[in-house]
């Protein structure tokens, strides 16, 4: 993530947020090129790929049967990872995550879990011996900026396609997993004075500090975490909310809606 | 879910711990407790033991994590095995990794890690006991360890959570809240209330978040003083090991100037207390080290150029206030003669030790009558610059001041006193600096080197010169003359600063004393 990064380049980046532009010609609260394919791993339960500008992100889910916590025995259980592949970029490098990775696999989950988004009473098998556990595994394939957003609604467009398969347990016929919400986290990155969405690598590179904002469809918010060594004046954390929100709702009009009506 | 009570919040609207919604556990801060470490806090809050241990600026290992040009932050977030109901498997957890990420920025915007490069600053942390925010409990007292440590930073961080709770939205959430909550909202700020570490998960609209910000500031508005006050108690004390008091140096005059414009304007009396006691003990030097230090951040910044037009009309001003001084000093002649009742000068330094012995912690030391007199006799010496040299007094400190005109019977005490100050001081002149210093500033004898040090070379010469022609007495109107040369500067940078600056002492003369208390 942290790739060197020209002071030119740098220079470049900060005249042109003061002229309010960006370096791709996007405005501030322009997403990049976003496409969103589901079902794109037969093998999985569920699965998502999102492309946003070059960045790509894969995500899987699968389910498997486990004992439930002894605090929850009669909800399924949720586990969210996240997988910065070497092939991603070369930055990145073979071996146990990092706590980048560590800290957007719990960005993504606590989306996933604080919105609600799966009904987890329907995923109880039998109380305070089996639930289905479901395993989200996002895998970054090609990181070009704003891989936390990508996942994010890769992660909640695979959910939405998932298929809980009962028959293979002997449990009666397959059905979809129960989704009540659909969460979509929406990233600002700060760059001097200015709030932008969808960073590119450049401009993660060049941003002071970033917040991530996960949003519910009643608008409100279900998780945020504040990633990068510089502050956030309070201003700029409500700005950066309302502005999440809306592109929040864009995003989940525009694709996951369709995902609803496909099903 | 399942033993979740009834009611988190009773009909009487408090909760189960018998808190008000906007109110913080008890919390109990000790300092120092680890002797090998360069730092070190204990930190009880409600039921959470924290143990915080900061270690550096050492060499950085393994090599190829030092950097050129600055030191590398380490934050470990460690929970004990035992700290939790259920044996939490020992070693780092996604959890653990992910607070120990966020903590580290935290605290990235305040360390002036550039001072050192190619070195760590490793800050370990111990949760002992675990009972629902201790990350926000973590960054409270690993702020205190920081600055025992003597890191230099440009404020302590503070660090509070809120949620909400049966739909409320309410302070700093215990386990049971956390637990059957709505949400919870962690939340650090520094102390001009820039946010370092925001996290959040639950259910929240945005207007409740801007609800949860003001209780955000309030709370750590709070843990500010009580931060303030054990480094205060620690420091007040005449430091054996002078290692010790030059790190918090560093950092109380950090601190206290960042904290003046935050305390304004979160609450006036933390700020005011804080204020008061840093100008009753050295007003004029004091300032000057803050206003020095603040100019030296912002050399670094594009302001420096204001900066030195700052100290050019500065300068200006130290020629006004020569002529004030020989107005001063020509009634000061006057008062000499009347000092003579006064030369007891025994006297006046027992009551000052006896004072400080009865004020171990700042709110506790209200004695008004030491207090009284210096705060008083700063007014009045500023009332009197002020009738001099048409400045840009505001017009509360004006008012203020006139009042205590009014009270012209103390002045005369007041200023007999003031001369028997002055007297003190040229004698014991580095006695009362340490001393005062140590208390709130905790600068010892290594102020003089670090400010001139620090100071930019137009600052210095202005004081050393004061200082060479002042008298016994003058030496307070060349404070004076050095404060305001300050406050232009302030004021140049932050306008809303002027006002605060060398004039807050007359504002709250009552806790003026009682700073001046804390001081010594």
């Amino acid at each position: 993530m942290s790739e060197v990064i020209a002071t030119l380049k740098k220079d470049y980046i900060y005249n042109l947020m003061i002229k309010g532009k960006r370096q791709d010609g996007r405005g501030f609260k322009d997403f990049r090129d976003l496409k969103l394919e589901t079902n794109v791993i037969s093998k999985a339960e569920g699965s998502a790929k999102v492309t946003l500008g070059d960045t790509q992100v894969l995500v899987g889910v699968k389910l498997q049967p486990g004992t439930p916590f002894p605090d929850s025995q009669d909800e399924g259980v949720i586990i969210t990872n996240l997988e910065l592949n070497p092939i991603a970029s070369p930055e990145f490098e073979p071996g146990p995550p990092r706590e980048e990775a560590i800290e957007m696999a719990r960005v993504v989950d606590r989306g996933i879990r604080e919105a609600g988004a799966i009904d987890i009473k329907k995923l109880c098998i039998s109380v305070g011996e089996s639930v289905w556990i479901v395993y989200i595994d996002v895998h970054v394939l090609n990181d070009d900026g704003n891989v936390i957003d990508a996942s994010c609604l890769a992660a909640i467009a695979a959910l939405m396609t998932t298929v809980v398969p009962n028959e293979q347990q002997g449990i009666g016929a397959d059905v979809p997993l129960a989704m009540k919400e659909m969460p979509v986290g929406v990233t600002l990155a700060k760059i001097g004075s200015k709030l932008m969405v969808d960073p590119s690598l450049d401009e993660e590179a060049v941003c002071e500090t970033k917040l991530t904002v996960v949003s519910s469809s009643d608008g409100s918010i279900a998780g945020m975490q504040k990633m990068g060594p510089a502050p956030f004046t309070e201003a700029e954390v409500l700005e950066a909310i309302d502005m999440a929100c809306e592109k929040a709702a864009e995003l989940r009009e525009l694709y996951l809606e369709e995902l609803v009506k496909k099903e | 879910m399942s033993d979740k009570p009834e009611k988190l919040i009773t009909d009487d609207g408090l909760r189960l711990d018998g808190r008000h919604a906007d109110e913080i556990r008890p919390m109990k801060i000790e300092i120092g407790v680890l002797s090998r470490a360069d730092g070190s806090c204990y930190l009880e809050w409600g039921r959470n033991k924290i143990l915080v241990g900061v270690f550096g600026p050492r060499e950085a290992h393994p090599r190829r994590s030092q950097r050129a040009d600055t030191a590398v932050i380490r934050y470990k977030y460690n929970m004990a095995s035992f700290s939790v109901e259920d044996r939490a498997r020992p070693g780092p957890s996604r959890r653990s990794i992910e607070i120990s990420k966020v903590s580290r920025e935290a605290f990235e915007p305040v360390i002036m890690a550039e001072l050192f490069p190619k070195t760590a600053i490793d800050i370990f942390v111990e949760v002992l006991q675990a009972d629902a925010g201790t990350r926000t409990a973590a960054i409270n007292a690993s702020s205190i360890a920081l600055a025992d440590a003597g890191i230099p930073m440009k404020g302590l961080v503070t660090s509070c959570a809120f949620g909400k709770v049966d739909g409320q939205i309410v302070l700093d959430l215990n386990k049971e809240e956390d637990n059957h909550g709505e949400a919870d909202f962690p939340v650090a700020m520094t102390q001009d209330g820039e946010i370092t570490l925001l996290q959040m998960d639950g259910n929240l609209t945005p207007d409740e978040i801007r609800k949860g910000f003001e209780l955000v500031r309030k709370g750590c508005k709070e843990i500010l003083e009580i931060q303030q006050a054990v480094l205060r108690k620690k420091f007040e004390t005449p430091v054996e090991e002078p290692e010790a008091e030059v790190t918090e140096e560093a950092e109380e005059t950090e601190l206290e100037v960042v904290e003046t414009e935050p305390s304004l304007e979160y609450a006036p009396e933390a700020a005011l207390v804080d204020e008061i006691i840093e100008e009753a003990k050295e007003p004029e030097e004091e300032l000057s080290e803050e206003t020095v230090e603040a100019c030296a951040v912002n050399e670094e910044a594009p302001e420096c150029e204001k900066v030195e037009e700052i100290i050019k009309d500065a300068e200006a001003e130290v020629v006004e206030g020569e002529a004030l001084k020989e107005v001063i000093e020509t009634e000061i002649k006057e008062e000499e003669a009347e000092e003579e009742a006064f030369e007891d000068e025994a006297e006046f330094e027992s009551a000052f030790e006896a004072s400080f012995e009865e004020v171990p912690e700042p709110e506790e030391l209200e004695e008004p009558e030491f207090e009284e007199t210096v705060s008083e006799d700063e007014t009045e010496v500023e009332s009197e610059i002020k009738e001099l040299a048409d400045e840009e007094a505001q017009p509360e400190v004006e008012t203020q001041l006139e009042k205590e005109k009014a009270e012209v019977e103390e002045e005369s005490q007041l200023e007999q006193e003031i001369q028997l100050e002055e007297e003190v001081q040229p004698e014991e002149e580095v006695q009362p600096e340490e001393e005062l210093k140590p208390e709130e500033e905790v600068q010892p004898e290594e102020e003089v080197q670090p400010e001139e040090e620090v100071q930019p070379e137009e600052k210095t010469r202005t004081e050393e010169i004061v200082s060479k022609e002042t008298f016994e007495s003058e030496p307070e109107i060349e404070s004076e003359a050095e404060s305001r040369t300050e406050a232009l500067e302030k004021t140049v940078e932050e306008p809303e600063e002027k006002c605060k600056g060398p004039w807050k002492v007359v504002k709250d003369p009552s806790e003026s004393g009682s700073r001046g208390e804390n001081d010594e």
